[in-house]
C-alpha cells in the first residue's frame, strides 16, 4: 500500500508541476507572439484622425497609402488589410476584456472551489448509487436467469409473460445507453433539468455506465458460478435454488438490501468473490463516471457548474482558470484511486492469514 | 442462417445493420435532401473515425504491451517504471478532458493551415482519441501475458528454445488471446462512438466560435447539437406529455430523431455484440 | 450385487463431448475408474451425480432430458447423501472463508467426529498443529496441495459419517476424482485404509477416478479381504466423443510390472557426465539436500551420464519440480552449484546463459501438465514451429517422428488438428515429442506418466528407454514410485529432502 500511495503522490506532484509549467509556457509564449504580431502595427493603429467605422474614411486611407507608395498595389493592399484587421482585433479584445477576460483572483478561486465542492458531492452521490445499482441489477439478473434456467416456461402465457419482460428490459437498456444530453434535451421542456437531483439521476442512469458495470459484475458472477468451490458448496448441500419465495432460494429483500447477504446459500460464496474482484474496477468506473459528469455539465450548459465553467473559460482563453479546474478534477481521480487501492488493500489483508 | 441468428453477437449485428438500413430507407422517402446528406455525412464520418480509433488502439496497444514485456524482464527497472508511470498518468486524466484538449489543438492546427487534408484530420482525431483508450487494451493484453507466464505454458515453450517474441506474439497474443482482443476492440468501437459524439456535441454547443464544423468534420454528435436537431429532440419530451404528437416525430422531426437513434441504437447494438461475442467464446 | 446402468450423452454446440452406452456402477461397492485424461471420466461421473449445468450442455441420461433426471427423486436422494471430491483441490476450496468454516457448512455441519477424521488424515493428534493448518484462508501455497486434498477428503468422510447415523442404507454415489493426485504414497495408503475401514462399517457406493495404477498393488497387498467388493474399470475411446466402459484386468498391470522389473537395464558403462549437481542448495528460504539413501542421511552429488536414467524421489511438495526448474534455469536459487554439459552454473548465472546455450540445445524439459505446457490453440504441426532445430522441419521428418508415438499413421487432418482436440494421452505424447525431437543431451521429465492410460504408459516408457539407449541423459521426476522403481535400479535413485 505504501508503494502505491507513493506512486500516486508522485503522480500528483508530477502532473501539478507539469500543468503549472505548461501554463507558464503558454502565458509567456502567447504574450511574445502577440507582441511580435503587433510590432510595427501600433503606429498605424494610432491614426486618430481616421474613423475606422466609416467606410469612406477607410477607402480614403487605402488611397493615401497607394499615393504614398505608388506602383506597389499588392503590398499596399495587404498593409491596408493588416491595419483593418488590427483595429478589429483591438475592438474585439476590448470587448472580451470587459466581459470575459478573467485572472486567477482569490475571489475566483473561492468561486471555483464552491463549484468543485458541488461537483464532488454529485460525484460521490453518483458513485455510491452506481455501486449499489450495479450490484443490485447484476444480482437480480443472475438470480432471474438462473430461475428461468431451472424452470423453463412451459405454458404459452408464461412464454408471453417472459417475452414482455424481455421487451421491457430491452427498452430499459436503450434508455440506459442514451448519452446524457439526449435524455436531458428530450425532457428539457417538460422538466427542470438544472437541479442537483436531476444531475445525480442522469449521472447514474445515462451514458451506459450503470449497464456496462452491471454487466461486468454479472460476468463476474457467472464466472464465479463456474468455479470449483461452487461445486464443493453444492455437494455440501448448501441452498442452491434461485426462486425469490422458496426456502432454498434467495429472497428479493436480500437482493435489494444495500448490505447484501445470502447466508447458507451457494450464492453467498459467488457474490462475495465477485464483489471482491469488482473492487478493482471501481477506479475505472470512477473515471467513466467523471467523464459522464463532465459531459453532462458541459453539454447541458448549466451555469455555475464546474465543467461548464471550464468549457467557458477555455473558450475565453483564461488558461490559468482552466488549469486550476483540470487539476481539481485530476485530484478527484487520484483521490478515488487512492481510496480504491486502500479498499482493495484492506480487503486483501482481511484474508491474509496475518494472525497465523 | 439459423446458427447465425442463434448467436447473440451475430443476431445483434444483423439487427443493427437491418435497423440502420430501415432508417435510411425511411429517411430517403421522408427527409429532405440537404438534411439527408448531412445525416449521412455525419454517420459516415463518425464510423470512419471510430474504426480508425480501433485500428490505432490495436497498433498502440500491441506495441506498448510488447515494449512493457521486454522492459519488465530487464535488470534495469528504470525504463519499465518510467513507462508504467506515464501510463498511469494518462489513466488519471479523464478521457473526455484529454480528447477535448486534443480537438482544440487539432482545430488550431487546421485554422493555422498546418493541416489541410481532410484525411489527415480524421487520422489525427482518431490517434488522439486512441491515446486515451488504448490503455484498456494494454491492460487486457498484459493480463493475458501474465496469465500464461504464471502457467507452465510459457516456461515449457521457452525451455524448448522457442524464442520469446514468438511465444508472446504468436502463442499468447495471437493464438490464445485473439478472441479477447477482438472482443475488446468491439467495445472500443462503441466507446469511440460515444466519446466522439459527446466531444463533438460539447464542442458544437459550447465552443462554437473556437471549434466548429468548418474546422472539424461533421459527426453525429455535432449534428445533434445543431438547433434543428435539438428542436427535434425536444419534441420527444413534448410527446411524453402529449402522446398524440408521437406520429409527427417520424415525419417532421426526422433529422434529430435519426441522429439520436443512430447514436443510441449503435451503442446498444455494439454493447450486445460485444457481450454476445464474449458469451459465445466464453471469454 | 446390484448394478446401476447409465447411458449418457453429453454434447455442446452440436459436438458430442462424451457419450457412453453403458456406464455401470456397482451399488454399494467400490470401483476404481482408469482411462487417459480428457476422455470424460470426471464429466460422466458429474453427469450421473447431477452436477452438470443443463443450460450449458445438452445432456441425456438413460434417454431422459437432464432437467428431468436432476429432478428425479433418486438423483435428489443420491445428492443428499453423497459427496464428490473434486480434482484440483486448490480451486475447490473457497478463498474467502477459513477452512474450519468450510468444514462446517451445509449438510456436513451436523456431522460428528470431525476431530477424529482430521487426526486420522493428518496422522496426528496434535490439535494445535491441525488448528495451524485449518484456521486459515486458503491461499495458493497454503495449505499445501496435499493438505488441501485431505481437507476435501475430510469433507467426504464427514458425509460418510452421516451415513452411519441413518437407520437404512441410503442410495449413495461417492465420487473421488483423483483423490491421491497430490498425496505421497504414505498418505495415499492412509486414505485408502480409512476409506475401506468406513466401508466395512456400512457399505456405500464409491467410484474412485485415478491414473495411479499402483493402487492395485496396495489393494492386493493390504486389503485383500475386500477384493470381491472392489472393481477395476477402464474408459476407452471408440470414436470421437464416444467411449466404452469395460473391466480392467489388474493382472495385466501386475504382470507387466513384474516383467519390467525383471528386464530392467543393467547399470550403464561409465560414459560422459552430462550434469553434476552439488548436494546442497537453497531456494525460497528453504535448504534442500540430495541424498543417496531413503533415510536421507548421506548427501551426494546428483550425477547423470549419457545413456543413464536417473530417478529423483521425494514426498509431494518437497521440491522435485523446483530442482528441475533450477537445473533448467527457470528459478533463481539462493545458493546452488552444478556443472551442466561442461559449463559451471551457480546461483549467479544469468538467465541469458540458459536462453542462449541450454534451452532446446543442450537440455530440454517435459512439463507435468500437457494441457498447460502445450499451446492448445496451435495445430499439431504448429507445435513444432519455432524450435531451434537449425533447419525447418520437413514434412517427412515430422511424419516420421510423430508416427513413432501416434498409432495409425499421421494424416494431414491430424497435423492440422488443434492440440485442444487431442485426447489427454495424445497431448502428453505431443508434449514429450516436442522435447525429444530436439535431441538434447539432457531431458528432464516431470511426471511423464501423468494422465495416461495403461497402454500409453507402456508406450511412453518404451520410447524413453529407446532415448536412453541412444545416449540421452534422462532425469525422471514422478510420484509414481512403483513403476519407476521397477524401471530404474537403486543405484540411479536419489532422494530429495
Amino acid at each position: 500500500m505504501k508503494s502505491k500511495l507513493l506512486e500516486h503522490l508522485a503522480g500528483i506532484a508530477f502532473v501539478t508541476f507539469a500543468l503549472l509549467a505548461a501554463l507558464w509556457v503558454i502565458t509567456i509564449a502567447s504574450g511574445t507572439a502577440q507582441r511580435k504580431q503587433q510590432a510595427g502595427m501600433e503606429r498605424f493603429g494610432d491614426l486618430s484622425f481616421i474613423d475606422f467605422n466609416n467606410p469612406f474614411e477607410r477607402a480614403l486611407l487605402r488611397d493615401v497609402i497607394n499615393i504614398y507608395y505608388p506602383g506597389r498595389s499588392d503590398r499596399n493592399d495587404s498593409l491596408y488589410n493588416a491595419i483593418v484587421k488590427y483595429k478589429q482585433k483591438e475592438f474585439a479584445d476590448k470587448l472580451q476584456e470587459t466581459h470575459v477576460a478573467e485572472g486567477l483572483s482569490l475571489q475566483k478561486i473561492i468561486e471555483i472551489l464552491g463549484m468543485y465542492v458541488n461537483f464532488f458531492i454529485i460525484f460521490v452521490l453518483v458513485m455510491v448509487l452506481t455501486y449499489y445499482g450495479v450490484q443490485t441489477m447484476a444480482v437480480f439478473r443472475f438470480a432471474y436467469k438462473k430461475r428461468r434456467a431451472l424452470s423453463p416456461a412451459s405454458s404459452a402465457s408464461r412464454k408471453i409473460q417472459r417475452m414482455v419482460i424481455d421487451f421491457l428490459a430491452g427498452l430499459g437498456t436503450l434508455l440506459l445507453f442514451c448519452p446524457a444530453y439526449v435524455i436531458a434535451y428530450s425532457i428539457r421542456t417538460e422538466f427542470n433539468t438544472d437541479t442537483v437531483v436531476f444531475m445525480v439521476l442522469l449521472g447514474v442512469i445515462s451514458n451506459g455506465v450503470l449497464i456496462t458495470y452491471a454487466n461486468k459484475f454479472y460476468s463476474f458472477l457467472v464466472a464465479e458460478s463456474r468455479k470449483g468451490y461452487v461445486d464443493t458448496a453444492i455437494v455440501k448441500n448448501m441452498n442452491a435454488g434461485y426462486r425469490f419465495h422458496s426456502a432454498d432460494g434467495i429472497p428479493i429483500s436480500s437482493i435489494l438490501n444495500p448490505v447484501k447477504k445470502f447466508k447458507g446459500h451457494v450464492f453467498d460464496h459467488i457474490f462475495r468473490n465477485a464483489r471482491f474482484q469488482y473492487l478493482s474496477t471501481i477506479k475505472e468506473q470512477a473515471s467513466f463516471l467523471i467523464t459522464g459528469l463532465i459531459i453532462i455539465e458541459m453539454a447541458l450548459n448549466i451555469h455555475g457548474h464546474l465543467n461548464y465553467e471550464m468549457l467557458r473559460q477555455l473558450l475565453y482563453k483564461n488558461y490559468s482558470i482552466v488549469v486550476v479546474m483540470i487539476l481539481l478534477i485530476f485530484y478527484t481521480v487520484k483521490m478515488t484511486d487512492i481510496f480504491t487501492d486502500y479498499l482493495i488493500h484492506r480487503e486483501n489483508m482481511k484474508y491474509e492469514n496475518t494472525n497465523q | 442462417m439459423m446458427k447465425f441468428i442463434r448467436s447473440k453477437d451475430t443476431r445483434w449485428l444483423s439487427i443493427w445493420v437491418l435497423s440502420t438500413l430501415a432508417v435510411w430507407i425511411w429517411d430517403i422517402v421522408f427527409l429532405n435532401k440537404p438534411a439527408l446528406h448531412k445525416v449521412f455525412n455525419g454517420f459516415f464520418n463518425t464510423f470512419i473515425i471510430a474504426i480508425l480509433v480501433v485500428v490505432f488502439t490495436l497498433i498502440l496497444g500491441w506495441m506498448v504491451t510488447v515494449l512493457l514485456h521486454a522492459l519488465q524482464s530487464r535488470t534495469n527497472r528504470a525504463p519499465y517504471l518510467a513507462v508504467t508511470f506515464l501510463m498511469n498518468l494518462i489513466r488519471s486524466i479523464p478521457q473526455i478532458v484529454g480528447i477535448l484538449f486534443a480537438y482544440v489543438g487539432i482545430t488550431l492546427l487546421v485554422a493555422g493551415s498546418v493541416i489541410t487534408s481532410k484525411a489527415l484530420v480524421f487520422i489525427i482525431m482518431a490517434i488522439s482519441m486512441s491515446l486515451f483508450i488504448f490503455l484498456e487494451l494494454v491492460d487486457l493484453m498484459r493480463d493475458r501475458i501474465d496469465h500464461f507466464t504464471k502457467l507452465d505454458f510459457y516456461s515449457a515453450m521457452r525451455v524448448c528454445g522457442i524464442p520469446e517474441r514468438r511465444v508472446v506474439n504468436f502463442d499468447i497474443l495471437w493464438k490464445n488471446s485473439r478472441l479477447h482482443i477482438q472482443n475488446k476492440l468491439i467495445a472500443v468501437l462503441g466507446y469511440a462512438v460515444f466519446l466522439q459524439c459527446s466531444v463533438d456535441f460539447i464542442i458544437s454547443v459550447g465552443l462554437s466560435t473556437e471549434v466548429n464544423e468548418v474546422t472539424l468534420p461533421t459527426t453525429l454528435g455535432s449534428l445533434l447539437a445543431k438547433i434543428d436537431s435539438k428542436q427535434d429532440i425536444l419534441a420527444i419530451g413534448y410527446t411524453l406529455t402529449h402522446p398524440g404528437y408521437t406520429g409527427h416525430l417520424f415525419f417532421e422531426h426526422l433529422q434529430g430523431m435519426t441522429v439520436a437513434f443512430l447514436i443510441v441504437f449503435s451503442l446498444v447494438s455494439i454493447y450486445h455484440i460485444a457481450n454476445g461475442y464474449a458469451e459465445r467464446h466464453r471469454l | 450385487m446390484s448394478t446401476a446402468h447409465y447411458s449418457v450423452i453429453i454434447a455442446s454446440k452440436g459436438r458430442t463431448i462424451a457419450a457412453v452406452d453403458d456406464f455401470s456402477v456397482v451399488r454399494n461397492e467400490i470401483s476404481f475408474l482408469f482411462g487417459e485424461s480428457g476422455i470424460g471420466k470426471s464429466m460422466l461421473c458429474k453427469a450421473i451425480y447431477g452436477l452438470l449445468d443443463p443450460e450449458e450442455l445438452h445432456i441425456t441420461v438413460n434417454n431422459m432430458p437432464y432437467r428431468a433426471y436432476l429432478n428425479s427423486p433418486e438423483t435428489r436422494g443420491v445428492k443428499q447423501s453423497s459427496f464428490f471430491v473434486f480434482q484440483e483441490p486448490s480451486s475447490h476450496l473457497y478463498p474467502l472463508t477459513r477452512i474450519t468454516g468450510q468444514l462446517r457448512e451445509g449438510s456436513i455441519a451436523g456431522s460428528a467426529g470431525e476431530e477424529e477424521i482430521l487426526s486420522r488424515l493428518w496422522k496426528t493428534a496434535d490439535s494445535a498443529k491441525l488448528k495451524g493448518i485449518l484456521d486459515v484462508y486458503p491461499k495458493p501455497y497454503r495449505p499445501s496441495g496435499g493438505e488441501k486434498q485431505r481437507i476435501l477428503l475430510a469433507m467426504a468422510f464427514k458425509k460418510i459419517a452421516l451415513l452411519a447415523t441413518a437407520e437404512t442404507i441410503l442410495p449413495t454415489f461417492f465420487v473421488f476424482d483423483e483423490p491421491t493426485g497430490s498425496l505421497d504414497n504414505n498418505y495415499r495408503n492412509l486414505f485408502l485404509g480409512f476409506l475401506f475401514e468406513e466401508y466395512r462399517k456400512k457399505p456405500f457406493t464409491a467410484m474412485i477416478i485415478t491414473h495411479d495404477y499402483s493402487i492395485i498393488s496396495e489393494v492386493y497387498e493390504h486389503h485383500n479381504s475386500l477384493i470381491d467388493k472392489i472393481h477395476y474399470k477402464e474408459l476407452t475411446r471408440i470414436e470421437e466423443g464416444r467411449v466404452r466402459l469395460h473391466d480392467f484386468s489388474p493382472d495385466d498391470y501386475l504382470s507387466w510390472l513384474r516383467q519390467t522389473k525383471t528386464h530392467r537395464p543393467m547399470s550403464a558403462a561409465p560414459a560422459g557426465e552430462v550434469v553434476r549437481v552439488a548436494p546442497e542448495f537453497r531456494i525460497f528460504g528453504h535448504d534442500h539436500r540430495i541424498c543417496r539413501d531413503a533415510a536421507r542421511t548421506q548427501t551426494v552429488d546428483l550425477v547423470i551420464r549419457r545413456g543413464e536414467m536417473v530417478y529423483v524421489k521425494a514426498p509431494s511438495g518437497v521440491g522435485k519440480t523446483t530442482l528441475a526448474k533450477i537445473i533448467m534455469g527457470l528459478y533463481r536459487p539462493d545458493t546452488f552449484s552444478m556443472t551442466l554439459c561442461g559449463r559451471a552454473v551457480t546461483e549467479a548465472t544469468q538467465r541469458s546463459f540458459f536462453e542462449q546455450e541450454i534451452w532446446g540445445r543442450r537440455a530440454g524439459m517435459v512439463f507435468q501438465h500437457a494441457d498447460e505446457a502445450l499451446d492448445l490453440e496451435a495445430t499439431v504441426a504448429e507445435t513444432f514451429e519455432g524450435l531451434p532445430l537449425g533447419h525447418k522441419l520437413t514434412h517427412e521428418e515430422l511424419d516420421r517422428s510423430l508416427a513413432e508415438l501416434f498409432e495409425g499413421g499421421v494424416t494431414e487432418a491430424f497435423l492440422a488438428k488443434k492440440a485442444k482436440f487431442l485426447s489427454g494421452g495424445q497431448k502428453q505424447r505431443l508434449n514429450l515429442l516436442r522435447t525429444i525431437i530436439l535431441h538434447p543431451d539432457l531431458i528432464i521429465l516431470d511426471e511423464p506418466l501423468n494422465g495416461l492410460d495403461f497402454e500409453s504408459v507402456r508406450k511412453i516408457i518404451a520410447i524413453l528407454e529407446e532415448k536412453r539407449k541412444s545416449g540421452s541423459a534422462l532425469l525422471m521426476i514422478s510420484h509414481n514410485e512403483e513403476i519407476f522403481d521397477a524401471l530404474v535400479d537403486e543405484e540411479h535413485c536419489y532422494y530429495l529432502s
